[in-house]
């Protein structure tokens, strides 16, 4: 009778745990999933695909204010501009021109405005080989010196394209040098880069890590 | 034989088939409070609205489905997003073009690491915000090392490029011959004629088999539902490309094929700044990237030595 | 025709009646694992509901316990089968009826392996998918296609071998020859095919050198042929004590053998690979981390030094006649169980994720639910294994037979039923 009176309790046992097991389902006392922190949404700016810079021909092509490149409203026709430098054989920039910060080149190279600026006719710019060159064509100028990566631009391997792959589809648009660069100060600009990826569960064991770490 | 004595008395039924009130009650009681715990333990699925679709169960192959049979998936696509968004897209199925064969360069002394390609794919490609899908991971390697195990993930300066690094993002490389298209035990995925590796979202089973065979670790999976906002959907869908995927599917770069497969850039190339990603039809001779492996001197094929063949190059021009 | 369907049918309806029949420590183990059973599936409706985010899975660590036990479970079951060998190739008659045993232990694990693969997937719904004919297949490029096949065509294979036997035994009838030798000797390959096709899940991924290593495929011979005979080594011991059914120290002792050469083989294996990884000082990176971590990233190390610490004094006592006593002999199995349980998953699973192919480290834990799961299919397992051989020692004995069936159904141990039997 033993086992029996054993197997009954078991049995019994087994109904109540049965039972508060099926209230603990019904209840979901565990396991709930932990509502997972949102990340914040990227801000827009870096879904932006216009350029760095705005080119003398975008300003002429959307009708904008050009008074800033008439030259002659200030300087004479027919006077060239007169450069300065100060001891260390720095150009000095005028107060009227003080937006522009010289970098076109090291060790001091370019530092001769004309180098560029046509200096018997402000309005156009001009070639080492005495070419003169329209300010919308700027980058024939360019090309005059960085011969390669002009033949690259040419080709669409160096510099922004945008619009279709396939021409038959559609037009492109391919930037000018000055888009991206500041012609006196030509390198690249850096950037505050948009936030870095989260990781789905956000685990504790490194929080600290991101930055050193891989 | 045995260490000790087994109890010799079980609880088997007194007499052949009749068993006594008692017993009978009791193992009654244990077999319906049983029932009851099973049942009780399915109860979570009451919240389970993702599976129920008899349509979505049967739902055929891609290969398989008939031009108006897609028609009646494509419109049912489009009448889901509405419902989940508010926003009636337009989601086409779009062949690939014949003569045409996709190939991506990224020009490493260009990139300058500002994440905007992750960015704008996320939002061109409809995907899911929290849970993070992000298909492009930017890497910060230091100069001189294309060991991947250098790179660093989660680079945040005040600005980039950093001096003594390079940054190469990586995305799927539309590998000629693709680990992820030879593992896969459903044909979920596969690469078309253009050289895009394509995945049918629903055909996909979730085994993740695709993901641990990827090399470049390109390809991500759906851990639970997606959550897109609504201000952000990008209502110009593919089939095969940005439409909102589901909970438990696999996804990754396709070249943005809702794009290029009308003639148009990769989102991620749009936004590029500094014009270090390039793309085009390898077959054409005169398109830009045609000319770059043609005129540039070294290509990096990431993981070269897999046999992966990769349609992506990396290069540098200084 | 119909009186022999007529006859299937009362058997399957006795060998199912019979599940239920037992003595209070029967219930008491039966409702348990019942309990962790109901666990587990809430756990699975759960993530049903959410996704795999219950999980501590992740993109960079995109399989974890669940594919971690199918792998250990698939070895369990090509070795409970090998114990086929000594009894039809070297005529072990000790061992002869244990076969049946053996196969009952292949056919639980493989329940649970096919359980582990299921919950695991993203979309089970879509399940039919694999299905040759109906869905899209990918056989034979696909190395999980293969595994789909192998270890189905095994589960069917096992249960016509035990199901044939165990009813012509009911029926006092000699088996046919025809109808199971030639199984039989399949199933001895098919059971090494399908841990090798398994093996080559992960040695076929190019991208994963931890994996894509030829040292992989015999290392799971080994260590599958070390835990199977081990678990079954115990589970002789469990049925010898609880049912009356003769089982002689001497078939243990057999089976002491293979798992004594076994796990001789397998720290060999393992001695070449830590040479191989380590002596050049190019490891792979997940070689490292594994054994003595990785840019501060550490969590597997104890886990594997545990494992190869059990693994060696396993060998030991192995090899030293100390444990042809079967207490050592029991403590020895345990170790290699577990010790081959922590390679097989935090030996070789998790650690080919870590670091990702884009050298990210990104480190894995089971979530609770992730637990819940396994445990509820352990449990199922054990339920199953429990079951059938409820059905089969009373067969086997004879207490269970087409001759006593208008008597009421025989415990356990089968003294009432035996009295009763008699006219």
């Amino acid at each position: 009778m033993n086992g029996r009176f054993k197997a009954a309790w078991v049995l019994r046992g087994l109904v109540v745990l049965f039972v508060g097991l099926a209230a603990a389902f019904l209840l979901d006392l565990w396991g709930r999933p932990t509502p997972l922190r949102a990340i914040p949404l990227v801000d827009p700016a870096f879904l932006d695909t216009a350029t760095v810079r705005r080119s003398y021909a975008d300003l002429v092509r959307a009708k904008e204010d050009l008074s800033d490149f008439d030259c002659y409203a200030c300087h004479e026709k027919n006077k060239p501009p007169v450069l300065r430098y100060d001891e260390h054989q720095n150009l000095l920039i005028p107060t009227e021109h003080s937006d522009i910060v010289m970098g076109h080149g090291q060790h001091g190279r370019n530092n001769n405005c004309f180098n560029c600026h046509n200096e018997t006719n402000l309005e156009l710019l001009q070639t080492r080989d005495g070419r003169q060159v329209k300010f919308t064509d700027s980058s024939q100028l360019c090309g005059s010196c960085h011969g390669p990566t002009y033949e690259d631009w040419e080709a669409g391997a160096h510099g922004r394209i945008s619009g279709y792959w396939n021409r038959s589809r559609g037009p492109i648009k391919r930037q000018d040098c000055i888009n991206c660069h500041n012609p006196h100060s030509p390198p690249f600009p850096s950037r505050h880069p948009a936030p870095g990826p989260h990781l789905l569960h956000e685990l504790t064991e490194a929080p600290a890590r991101a930055e050193t770490a891989h | 034989m045995s260490a000790f004595e087994p109890n010799l008395q079980s609880d088997a039924p007194a007499s052949g088939g009749d068993m006594d009130r008692r017993s009978f009650l009791r193992t009654s009681a244990v077999l319906a409070s049983g029932l009851a715990a099973l049942a009780a333990s399915l109860s979570p699925l009451r919240k389970l609205d993702d599976y129920v679709s008899l349509e979505r169960f049967v739902q055929k192959y891609y290969k398989e489905l008939t031009p108006e049979e897609m028609k009646q998936v494509l419109k049912r696509i489009e009448n889901e997003v509405e419902r989940q968004y508010g926003i009636r897209p337009h989601v086409r199925d779009l062949k690939p073009m014949d003569g045409v064969e996709f190939v991506y360069a990224l020009n490493l002394t260009r990139c300058i690491g500002c994440r905007k390609c992750v960015h704008a794919c996320v939002q061109e490609n409809n995907q899911s915000r929290t849970p993070e899908i992000q298909y492009i991971r930017v890497l910060k390697m230091p100069h001189g090392s294309l060991d991947v195990e250098k790179g660093e993930h989660n680079y945040a300066p005040e600005s980039v490029p950093e001096k003594g690094f390079f940054y190469m993002p990586v995305q799927c490389q539309q590998c000629k011959n693709p680990p992820c298209v030879k593992v896969c035990p459903v044909h979920a995925t596969w690469q078309e004629t253009d050289g895009i590796t394509v995945v049918d979202y629903d055909w996909c089973i979730g085994c993740r088999y695709c993901e641990a065979a990827c090399p470049y670790w390109a390809r991500r999976f759906n851990f639970t539902q997606p959550s897109i906002p609504k201000e952000r959907i990008n209502p110009d869908m593919a089939y095969l490309g940005n439409r909102p995927r589901r909970q438990g599917v696999m996804e990754k770069c396709h070249f943005c094929i809702q794009r290029t497969r009308v003639g148009r850039y990769p989102a991620c190339l749009e936004v590029c700044p500094a014009g270090a990603r390039k793309f085009g039809n390898i077959l054409d001779p005169n398109s830009e990237i045609s000319y770059i492996l043609r005129t540039k001197r070294v290509f990096i094929q990431l993981k070269e030595e897999l046999g992966t063949s990769p349609r992506f190059f990396y290069y540098f021009d200084v | 025709m119909t009186h022999a369907l007529r006859d299937y049918l009362v058997f399957l309806r006795r060998c199912g009646r019979i599940a239920f029949v037992g003595d209070w420590r029967y219930y008491l183990w039966m409702g348990v694992l019942t309990v962790f059973c109901l666990l587990g599936l809430n756990a699975y409706a759960k993530q049903l509901v959410n996704g795999l985010i219950t999980t501590g899975m992740s993109d960079q660590v995109s399989w974890g316990v669940y594919i971690a036990n199918f792998t250990f479970l698939v070895g369990v079951a090509a070795a409970a089968v090998m114990m086929v060998i000594p009894v039809y190739i070297y005529d072990n008659e000790e061992l002869h009826d244990l076969v049946i045993f053996g196969e009952l232990l292949a056919v639980a694990a493989i329940l649970m392996c096919l359980a582990f693969v299921t919950v695991d997937l993203g979309r089970p719904d879509r399940f039919w998918h694999l299905i040759p004919g109906l869905g899209q297949l990918n056989f034979p490029a696909s190395m999980l296609s293969w595994d789909v096949i192998v270890l189905n065509g095994y589960l069917l294979l096992n249960v016509h071998i035990c199901g044939y036997l165990l009813y012509c035994r009911y029926r006092d009838l000699k088996p046919s020859k025809w109808f199971y030798i030639p199984f039989v000797f399949v199933a001895i390959g098919w059971a090494v095919s399908i841990h090798t096709v398994t093996a080559f899940l992960y040695v076929g991924l190019g991208g994963r050198p931890f994996w894509n290593s030829s040292i992989v495929g015999p290392r799971f011979i080994a260590s599958a042929f070390t835990a199977g005979p081990a678990m079954i080594i115990l589970a002789l011991q469990i049925i010898r004590r609880v049912t009356a059914y003769r089982i002689t120290d001497r078939a243990l002792l057999t089976l002491r053998g293979i798992v004594q050469v076994s796990m001789l083989i397998n720290v060999f294996l393992l001695v070449n690979e830590v040479f191989k990884e380590f002596y050049t000082g190019s490891s792979v990176a997940s070689s490292e981390y594994l054994y003595v971590g990785l840019h501060g990233y550490h969590a597997l190390v104890p886990w594997i030094w545990t494992a190869i610490t059990f693994n060696l004094v396993a060998m030991f006592l192995l090899v030293l006649p100390l444990s042809r006593s079967l207490k050592w002999l029991n403590l020895t199995c345990v170790l290699c169980i577990v010790g081959i349980w922590i390679e097989k998953g935090m030996g070789l699973v998790i650690p080919g994720f870590i670091p990702t192919p884009l050298g990210q480290m990104v480190e894995y834990r089971p979530s609770l639910n992730e637990t819940l799961i396994c445990v509820g299919i352990w449990a199922f397992g054990l339920l199953s294994y429990t079951v059938f051989l409820r059905m089969s020692v009373p067969i086997l004995q004879g207490r269970l037979a087409k001759t006593n069936e208008s008597l009421p159904d025989p415990g356990i141990d089968g003294a009432r039923a035996s009295q009763a039997a008699k006219p």
